[in-house]
């Protein structure tokens, strides 16, 4: 029997995405106008997923709110990861809801089906005759270079021999894609593998496989394979999805028709407008511009390479370059966001030169004439009165003044 | 009001009894006192049970007689008590004496009493207090005078008076008669198999192809084909329609209860309602849907329960661009007594557009001449078919019995059609209404309802009160309202001017007192209300787009953003849902299906 059922992680907040995560976790953030999650199902099913189960945590109303009972026809379990104890953990949480073999995928980044099917092919049928001679577990290995950022691994002939979680030394390593075929021994594999704190890591656990006479296969492959790390790349994931054609999923993100566009307005592909937009006259949006549901651009607004998230308001003769916005931002009429490169700065760390314009968290409201110095943060709920000038990290629920 | 289902087919892998439950369950929202089905199968397998469905299922597959798998035809029924209390007995299906026939009945008898009387002189016992178990006997008797099944069927029909949609099964035919008549009754066409129910969502998860009957017709339906027939017999031409709602949307999706998973709907039911009717470019609201209904020179409003609340609020939205709007109770509107003026529109609201008093109201106002339209969530149903004009609130299905989106999205199609129906909509409005889901989300992500709930979820509080002013009071009705369904304790609500006109002698420290304080609702005035009820040791929660003048006079205050003052008593409202929701299950109340309460009201 082959392999029907992904269980999704999605309860973990992304902390590295703050403040865009003070309403919703990293896997509902945007990717071009849809959640990233949205994306990672789209995948799961053109790979023949038949059945979604999905952990949720932080900020589960969201989740569940979005996809309901089903997505596209397909049943989604919900299970909740009361504390955050690690992804092994979270995988447990999923252990009542799963019945046999299963894929477990992380549902804050995109892989396209084709690691999917790799995956889900080398893996092969897990129900054999013999049980000890298929692997327990299969996991998508990318030829790219592991940097610290993600988890890695070496492969013999197939054969993964060692897995790291974040490799510190100079060796070369694939780059572990988050997607791993398992056989319900994965389980207690995991859970044997408790940390001091109490947490359970998903790699622990499958360590113990590999080092153990269990077999733990690797697919070298290729393929669109996209993460954001940091707010800003929710820039480059967007646009890369807009590149690799991986918007064309049914239904469509961005259904053009149903948006109002005015004659007099210019629209430079690519460029994703989901429904209920509104743009007005003499606008120009794109190239690379990614309208959420309901979003407003004004008369005469310049917007380029920003994700602008639903119900956010661009107002007249603003220009907006380089931005991402959560949902309910208004930009106000005349502000002027203009592009990067500039310094950001994420809890103690400063990044150089990154192309962030402006990210602008939830609701936040600028009334108009406000400048923003490239790589500005600004928290939820803020308000930037007429003519601030706004630069570095902005907290939330906050007021500028000029 | 009851929930009745029907079903016959050929195809093995769905049996009819599972057919029958899946449909009850999805019909559990219309009445769940007690439940019951009836088999086909040469004999006639009858189980019902007081209680919920798991009542029932236990009695069908356990005991000494488990229910045959493989029945021909069958019928099933939820019953919410209207005639006899919930017992076995008086759940259905009724059988008649030979225990050959068997009916479910949704609806009301008017003369059953009268029937039932001369039935016993001639011998027919009865096991019930039902005024249904006449028709079963009524059947008996045509077949006795040697009618066929379906003629008997219509025959009892013809004596019965009142309002019914009734089904009806015989030990050996495969073939389910049925027949409504102010009651709702919908076909459901399979490629192997038809189905008949109360509502749609019985049996989507089979066949999204649907006829809805119209008063008086009949359908019978037998595994090979189904007819629909009017009153003489004659064939119909009937319109076949495609449900476009999937079967999921009637899922918890993670929710505990339906009530949270559907206050949670609220931004996107707010965005279906709005989608495709503002025109922001033109500065106007247009609803397709409405074409050909002019300016009125009067309003009046019909509705029950929430609805009614949700009128409150259309009839102020209405005067404020200058018609004169009255929000009428349903029940109480009797068009003989009330003016219907040349040029008077009656509007009904009905989320489920089933409900017997508006329906009536709806009646009397189209007899009298008014110019009518229904404001429902429900696409054919009866209201929507008995009014000249239609508004959807596409607010989605509602199966909790407390509405709580429907409320939302009344309220925003009641504005919208204020706009349309006046000419120009604003900018600003136009902006705010756009802005209502996210302002909706926001109040869902930071709401600190739960800790308050917490705090005054307590059963020696001797009740609960909400008040506001202007567009905030029909709020506050529903505030109440929402809480003493769902939570059983004694909640009021009232414009806040009321307050020392009588029940300020109620107010105590035992009487959490919840204030809706909001733009257009007169700050000040309603500040001085706080405190004439704060000064006598009650406790205040104050809801309000502006927290900071009033933070010092209550005991919490709980915020909603600013938007037009106008729409703020929405985005207020999901603050006290939340309350409400909290506080009863704090109170360990079961919730989506509070005592006694059913969701779609049915009989007058």
């Amino acid at each position: 029997m082959a392999i029907e059922t992904a269980v999704v992680l999605a309860a973990g907040e992304g902390t590295r995405l703050r403040p865009l995560t003070r309403n919703r976790p990293k896997p509902m953030l945007p990717a071009a106008t849809k959640p990233i999650l949205e994306h990672v199902f789209d995948q799961l099913l053109e790979a023949g997923i038949e059945r979604l189960v999905v952990v949720v945590g932080y900020g589960r109303n969201r989740v569940q709110s979005h996809f309901g009972p089903t997505y596209r026809n397909t049943p989604i379990t919900y299970v909740t990861q009361e504390s955050q104890l690690g992804t092994g953990h979270a995988l447990l949480t999923a252990e009542s809801a799963v019945d046999g073999s299963f894929l477990a995928i992380n549902g804050d980044q995109i892989a396209d089906d084709s690691i999917v099917r790799d995956v889900l092919e080398t893996h092969g049928d897990g129900s054999k005759a013999m049980p000890n001679d298929g692997p327990a577990a299969t996991l998508a290995l990318l030829r790219r270079p592991a940097d610290g950022e993600y988890g890695g691994a070496h492969v013999d002939d197939g054969r993964v021999t060692e897995l790291e979680e974040s490799p510190g030394d100079d060796r070369s390593y694939h780059l572990n894609a988050g997607i791993y075929a398992c056989e319900p021994a994965v389980f207690d594999a995991v859970r044997e593998a408790t940390s001091e704190t109490g947490e359970h890591s998903l790699i622990d656990g499958l360590s113990r496989l590999v080092s153990s006479d269990d077999l733990v296969r690797g697919v070298v492959t290729e393929g669109t394979w996209v993460d954001a790390t940091y707010p800003w790349d929710l820039l480059d994931v967007s646009f890369a999805l807009c590149d690799a054609g991986m918007l064309e999923a049914d239904p469509p993100a961005g259904d053009r028709s149903a948006a109002t566009i005015h004659d007099r307005a210019v629209v430079r592909e690519p460029a994703v407008i989901d429904r209920d937009c509104v743009i007005g006259p003499g606008a120009v949006v794109g190239p690379y511009v990614c309208l959420g549901e309901n979003a407003t651009v004004g008369s005469n607004a310049v917007l380029e390479r920003s994700v602008v998230d639903a119900d956010t308001t661009v107002a007249d003769n603003a220009t907006v370059v380089d931005c991402v916005t959560g949902t309910g931002v208004t930009i106000g009429a005349g502000s002027t966001v203009p592009g990067g490169p500039g310094d950001v700065r994420v809890g103690d760390r400063v990044f150089e030169d990154e192309s962030l314009g402006a990210l602008l968290a939830d609701r936040v409201t600028d009334h108009g004439g406000v400048a923003y110095v490239p790589g500005t943060i600004v928290g939820p709920d803020t308000e930037l009165r007429t003519g601030a000038t706004v630069r570095g990290t902005v907290p939330e629920r906050t007021e500028v003044w000029p | 009001m009851c929930g009745i289902v029907g079903y016959t087919g050929a195809r093995a892998d769905r049996s009819v009894r599972e057919v029958l439950l899946t449909g009850l369950s999805n019909l559990e929202y219309r009445g769940y006192d007690s439940a019951g089905v009836a088999i086909a199968n040469g004999s006639l397998a009858v189980r019902k049970r007081e209680g919920e469905l798991p009542e029932l299922k236990a009695a069908m597959e356990g005991g000494a007689e488990p229910v045959p798998d493989d029945g021909l035809a069958g019928i099933g029924h939820t019953r919410w008590s209207t005639h006899g209390p919930p017992s076995d007995a008086n759940a259905h299906p009724h059988t008649d004496c030979g225990g050959r026939v068997a009916v479910v009945h949704n609806g009301i008898i008017e003369n059953y009493r009268d029937l039932r009387e001369s039935l016993a002189e001639r011998g027919h016992e009865f096991e019930s207090d039902t005024d249904t178990e006449v028709i079963p006997h009524l059947i008996e008797g045509a077949l006795g005078q040697g009618d066929e099944f379906e003629a008997a069927f219509r025959r009892a029909v013809d004596r019965i008076e009142g309002s019914y949609a009734v089904a009806a099964v015989h030990a050996d035919r495969e073939t389910v008669h049925a027949t409504r008549y102010r009651s709702p009754l919908v076909l459901g066409l399979d490629d192997d198999g038809y189905f008949l129910a109360s509502d749609v969502p019985a049996f989507l998860e089979y066949t999204d192809r649907v006829v809805y009957l119209e008063d008086g017709q009949f359908a019978s339906i037998r595994p090979s084909g189904a007819e629909i027939t009017d009153e003489r017999g004659s064939l119909v031409d009937v319109s076949v329609e495609t449900i476009d709602w999937e079967p999921e949307d009637a899922g918890k999706s993670g929710y505990d209860h339906y009530m949270l998973k559907e206050i949670h709907d609220q931004p996107r039911a707010i965005r279906r309602c709005l989608r495709g009717r503002l025109r922001e470019l033109d500065g106007a609201v247009e609803i397709d849907e409405l074409g050909g209904l002019d300016r009125p020179k009067r309003v009046h409003f019909v509705a029950c329960g929430t609805s009614y609340h949700a009128s409150l609020y259309g009839a102020r939205r209405f005067r404020e661009r200058g018609i004169p709007s009255t929000a009428f109770l349903a029940s109480e509107y009797d068009v003989g007594k009330i003016p219907i003026e040349e040029g008077t529109v009656v509007i009904g609201v009905t989320q489920s557009g089933e409900t017997a008093d508006t329906l009536t109201a709806l009646r009397e106002a189209n007899s009298a001449g008014a110019t009518t339209v229904t404001v429902s969530n429900v696409v054919g149903s009866s209201a929507s078919r008995e009014a000249d004009h239609v508004l959807y609130i596409r607010a989605g299905p509602e199966i909790s019995v407390a509405a709580t989106k429907t409320f939302a999205s009344q309220q925003v199609a009641l504005t919208l059609l204020a706009s349309a129906i006046t000419g120009a909509c604003d900018r600003d409005t136009l902006e705010a209404l756009r802005s209502l889901p996210d302002h909706v989300q926001s109040v869902l992500d930071q709401s600190r309802a739960r800790e308050i709930a917490a705090e005054y979820a307590d059963a020696e509080m001797d009740a609960y009160f909400f008040i506001g002013r202007g567009y905030a009071a029909p709020v506050a009705l529903e505030g109440a309202l929402k809480l003493k369904e769902i939570s059983y304790a004694h909640a009021e609500g009232f414009p806040a001017g009321e307050l020392k006109h009588g029940p300020l002698a109620l107010v105590t420290e035992r009487t959490p007192v919840f204030a809706v304080v909001t733009g257009d609702s007169r700050a000040e005035t309603m500040r001085g209300n706080i405190n004439e009820v704060a000064s006598r040791g009650a406790p205040v929660v104050a809801v309000t787009d502006s927290p900071e003048p009033l933070a010092a006079d209550v005991d919490h205050v709980v915020p909603i953003p600013e938007t037009d003052p106008r729409l703020a008593p929405i985005l207020a409202n999901v603050q006290l849902q939340l309350v409400a929701y909290w506080i009863a299950r704090e109170l360990g109340r079961s919730i989506d299906k509070p005592r006694n309460l059913a969701k779609s009201v049915t009989v007058q």
